[in-house]
């Protein structure tokens, strides 16, 4: 049989999952990248156990990330975007731009030195994942201001300040877009004063702090707080701004990361404000009460954030029992940011010729099978299609690396 | 940092390709449908007749859906690969992937069967929970099912907007819920609201599952119809009077108490496993999750494996979901059917665990203790290659020391922490830890290659699963002169092989005492738990170590 070639575009947790199914089954999968590390949001996310396990499912990304990088008909194409698509006889042929890539895969050992050295914060990035490979990318701005440095600072010889963007020109059978989402920007809720206060803080920031500190400490001085607020729905389930969905994964992510933390600061006061608290895990009434008795729950929306002494924050709030406006003061506040559409995804509707959904989204076309976009060859799994968590966004991207080989007619 | 290599030499055999679906509702019907088009043998077992609608069919306003099941059942029953066993019940069901042998009744005879692999696809039951209202069910006092039936028909829907109907829903009080129940609720709000200006609904309820397809727009749709929400955390107070039902509602917001006597009151509903889950679980060994649902919460399993290979559970068997992702599952399931199974002959690692005949005295303390149930037995217990899964939680529970797990055997191991201990520099103190692959050393090779802060006596020594780790093996740390040693698991709940974690806490708390009688400090002997995305988290342990024994 000739060999199949099948390009997924977003090497998120969906893209690295569909990516590995196609591959054990001899497709040769074309993974490409935009940015300059696999694993998209997700890679950075980190443990939300407390005692036990609680299922947030960042660890699977992890391993998925691994056992793609392991399996041997998989090209990933990193820095890398798809610049124009057309298609004849069930063929696609897509025109990639590739780079700069300043630093060289095959001779860079990961030693960390151009990154350690830096002159400039920012001017070289480090990847979440021991997978990520190099663990390292050097920015072109970086490059621009800092060439003497990048020139001379790497022992191996891996790095090449004049390294120039390329492109090529892949031929495939078959396309699944998994681009994924975009956090919602906080500074669209500007009584938030998300950009003011370095304490207010988004789900993502969180993620990451605790990620890199093994900790959540405040970004004001490092220290951990004493007390801190959740603020649930920001950016989803909002009619003013015109976003009709909830994120599924907002609700999960507050309260998994709450038990986590109470879990190391037993002393720790959380308060979450919220409308609704969605299902967590499959055994979400026990887990439910257990926040319950951890956690103060108000059933009520902040409307803005203050800053105070010690850039602790005052949240401020309608209490419908009381009647009146309340406020209260925190050392830290998160916004349990939701799923947003990629702002791309206009540009690839256009590309490939795929409908959007009313919300953005990338439409599937069949209101049951949720892989099958407008066009025939052309699948799509993740975020990219509406919410959705890892798991759910890893059980799409196998249903659609089936509907890949059912349309190559490739099987056992 | 070196680390046992799991060298496997590959052997072809021969394995049974036919699937065992068990259940016909929609998901099993899609099931058989999607794996007879692959090309394998499907044999599809149900409780009665397939193809009748379980329950959960009929769940929502979904008027195509009736038509949608009968087209699909009418092709799986027109498909040649398919065969149909009515009125089944699974008796017993042994063997390993690839070559399970199942007995069972269909229309009151028994059959056996050769197949490759298991799906289980059953359905869940509805249960309206008046009780725990406090109500009865009556003409006025009904069911969401009875509610959602009633609103078939045109007639009725009429009659709410000519009489001027009120029509109250209860939800979330009596149970936590879910989306797709909202999904229920919602629908049949909308279509209260739509069968007429003069219809009117009011829901109570606490809180609102809108993380599904849509929904919230659904629950905008209904509200700008006119449909009218009081949400609680607490139920209204409700009176089941003669002439129909009333509800006391104290409303924070206007701060007066509303009454209503709507002329319906829509009871929610509980949405479960039946029965037939627990028997199944115990037939096919597999795990029972929360709720009776036959899968554990552990992110090894999603989203349709069970802790057994070759066995997969779809759709309602294992959470509560919808049509859409009941496909996924589907599709996902084939998949792994495909990978399984392949053209009916499979490579199989020569070697994973196996049992030495010789040393072992069938005691089978081993299939007792195999989580993925890959052990049975002719006159020895026998480890069957395509399910072991190497952990080798068996070759350390064996009394007999009988069995091995290639690449890390208890020879290769000792030598490990023999060579590992004896190449750490003097004056650093010596620090072995045992870490599970798929969690601890992930962690340890990140916290290593983004220089985090680590001692330098520090040694890694690679495990499949902390449940490898025997006691004898720590001992033998302490005595070839490790200063410390941690014994690093994934956390209860994420071990891979579901009981990994507590066997190694276990032997670790034995090893505690065993410390103690010969005189070894405890502070010199840990156990943690991790996962692979907590470097940071894996320093600071050891370097906490070092100051500990230092
Ligand atoms: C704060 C926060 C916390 C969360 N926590 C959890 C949690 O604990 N558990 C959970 O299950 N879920 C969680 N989620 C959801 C989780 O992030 C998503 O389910 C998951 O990341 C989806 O993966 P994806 O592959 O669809 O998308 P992404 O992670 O967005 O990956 C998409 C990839 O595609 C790339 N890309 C985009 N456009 C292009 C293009 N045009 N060409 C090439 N490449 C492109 C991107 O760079 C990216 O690498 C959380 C979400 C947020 C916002
Ligand atoms: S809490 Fe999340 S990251 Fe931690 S072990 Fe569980 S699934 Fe993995
Ligand atoms: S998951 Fe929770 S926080 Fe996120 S949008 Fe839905 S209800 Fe709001």
């Amino acid at each position: 049989m000739e060999e199949k070639q099948v390009m997924i575009m977003g090497g998120g947790i969906a893209g690295l999952t569909a990516a590995r199914d196609l591959a054990e089954f001899g497709v040769n999968v074309h993974l490409i990248e935009k940015s300059s590390f696999m694993g998209g949001y997700a890679i950075g996310y980190t443990c939300k156990a407390s005692t036990e396990c609680l299922q947030c499912g960042a660890c699977s990304v992890e391993k998925t990330l691994k056992e793609a990088t392991e399996t041997p008909n998989i090209e990933f194409h990193l820095s890398t975007t798809v610049e124009a698509v057309s298609s004849e006889n069930n063929k696609f042929s897509a025109k990639l731009k590739k780079g700069p890539f300043f630093i060289d895969p095959e001779r860079c050992n990961n030693c960390g030195l151009c990154y350690e050295k830096s002159p400039e914060k920012g001017a070289v990035l480090r990847g979440y994942s021991k997978n990520n490979h190099p663990l390292y990318a050097i920015t072109a701005e970086g490059i621009q201001s800092h060439r003497d440095f990048f020139a001379s600072v790497c022992p191996e010889g891996a790095i090449s300040v004049d390294a120039k963007a390329t492109s090529e020109t892949l031929g495939v059978d078959a396309l699944i877009v998994a681009t994924g989402f975009e956090p919602f920007d906080p500074n669209q809720k500007p009584t938030y004063r998300y950009a003011e206060h370095a304490n207010v803080i988004t789900g993502l920031d969180m993620e990451r702090i605790k990620r890199t500190h093994g900790a959540l400490v405040r970004p004001s001085d490092g220290q951990p707080p004493e007390k801190i607020a959740f603020i649930q729905c920001v950016g989803s389930r909002d009619e003013r701004l015109g976003h009709l969905w909830c994120s599924r994964v907002c609700c999960p992510y507050a309260l998994r990361s709450a038990q986590s933390i109470k879990t190391q600061s037993p002393e720790m006061d959380i308060t979450i404000f919220y409308m609704d608290i969605q299902n967590i895990g499959k055994n979400f009434p026990e887990f439910y009460q257990t926040c319950k008795s951890d956690f103060r729950f108000i059933r009520s929306i902040p409307v803005d954030i203050f800053g105070e002494d010690n850039d602790r924050l005052s949240l401020r709030r309608f209490d419908e029992t009381e009647g009146t406006t309340v406020m209260e003061t925190f050392d830290l506040v998160v916004l349990s940011i939701g799923i947003m559409p990629n702002s791309e995804n206009p540009a690839i509707s256009k590309l490939l010729g795929i409908e959007l959904d009313q919300d953005g989204f990338i439409d599937h076309n069949d209101a049951l099978n949720q892989t099958l976009t407008s066009q025939n060859g052309i699948f799509v799994a993740g975020t990219a299609s509406g919410p959705n968590s890892i798991p759910g966004s890893m059980a799409q991207a196998g249903h659609a690396a089936g509907e890949v080989l059912k349309y190559l007619g490739v099987t056992q | 940092m070196t680390t046992a290599k799991n060298t496997r030499e590959m052997e072809k055999i021969e394995i049974a390709t036919d699937v065992l679906v068990i259940g016909g509702g929609y998901t099993g019907l899609k099931a058989a449908d999607s794996i007879a088009e692959t090309g394998y043998r499907v044999i599809l077992a149900d409780q009665k007749d397939a193809g009748t609608p379980g329950q959960s069919s009929l769940f929502g306003l979904q008027p195509d859906f009736q038509n949608s099941l009968d087209g699909l059942k009418d092709a799986v029953k027109a498909n040649s690969r398919v065969e149909f066993l009515p009125e089944a019940r699974i008796k017993t069901a042994a063997g390993v992937p690839g070559d399970f042998t199942i007995r069972l009744t269909s229309d009151g005879t028994e059959i056996e069967k050769k197949v490759g692999a298991i799906v289980v696809a059953t359905d869940i039951v509805s249960t309206p929970l008046n009780h725990i209202y406090g109500l009865d069910l009556s003409d006025r006092v009904i069911s969401l099912s009875d509610f959602e039936e009633k609103l078939s028909s045109a007639d009725f829907k009429k009659k709410l907007d000519k009489d001027k109907q009120t029509v109250a829903f209860l939800a979330g009080f009596a149970q936590d819920g879910n989306p797709l129940l909202m999904k229920r609720i919602l629908d049949s709000v909308l279509a209260v609201e739509e069968a007429g200006k003069n219809a009117t609904a009011y829901v109570y309820i606490n809180d609102i599952k809108v993380a599904g397809d849509n929904l919230e727009r659904l629950y905008k749709a209904g509200r700008d119809a006119g449909a009218i929400y009081f949400k609680s955390t607490q139920p209204p107070e409700i009176k089941q009077q003669n002439d129909g039902p009333a509800i006391l509602l104290h409303d924070p917001v206007i701060r007066s108490d509303i009454e209503a006597e709507p002329d319906y009151l829509v009871i929610e509903e509980a949405m479960t496993p039946g029965q037939v889950n627990s028997e199944l679980a115990d037939i096919l060994r597999i795990d029972l999750g929360p709720m009776g649902f036959l899968q554990t919460d552990n992110v090894h399993r999603f989203p349709v494996h069970s802790n057994r290979e070759g066995i997969y559970v779809i759709g309602s068997t294992r959470d509560i979901q919808d049509l859409s992702d009941t496909w996924t599952d589907v599709e996902n399931a084939v998949l792994d059917i495909k990978q399984l199974l392949g053209d009916g002959t499979k490579e199989v690692p020569k070697f994973c665990a196996v049992v030495d005949r010789e040393k072992c005295v069938t005691c089978l303390t081993c299939y007792r203790c195999c989580p993925h149930g890959a052990i049975y037995w002719d006159d020895k217990a026998v480890i069957s290659p395509v399910a072991c899964q190497a952990c080798g939680i068996c070759a350390s529970e064996c009394p007999q020391e009988a069995i091995q797990v290639t690449g890390y055997s208890d020879d290769e191991l000792l030598e490990q922490i023999r060579t590992e201990i004896s190449g750490i520099k003097n004056g650093d103190p010596k620090i072995l830890a045992f870490c599970c692959e798929n969690s601890a050393l992930e962690a340890g090779r990140t916290a290593d290659l983004f220089h985090y802060n680590l001692p330098k006596g520090l040694r890694l020594i690679r495990v499949p699963c902390a449940g490898k780790v025997d006691i004898h093996y720590v001992l033998s740390a302490f005595i070839e002169g490790a200063d410390g040693v941690l014994v690093m698991a994934c956390h209860p709940g994420n071990c891979k092989s579901e009981t990994g974690t507590t066997f190694a806490r276990w032997r670790i708390n034995n090893a505690y005492q065993m410390l103690e009688e010969t005189g070894i400090d405890k502070n010199r002997l840990e156990f943690v738990t991790l996962a692979s995305n907590m470097a940071p988290d894996f320093a600071k342990i050891a370097v906490e170590m070092e100051k500990r024994i230092g």
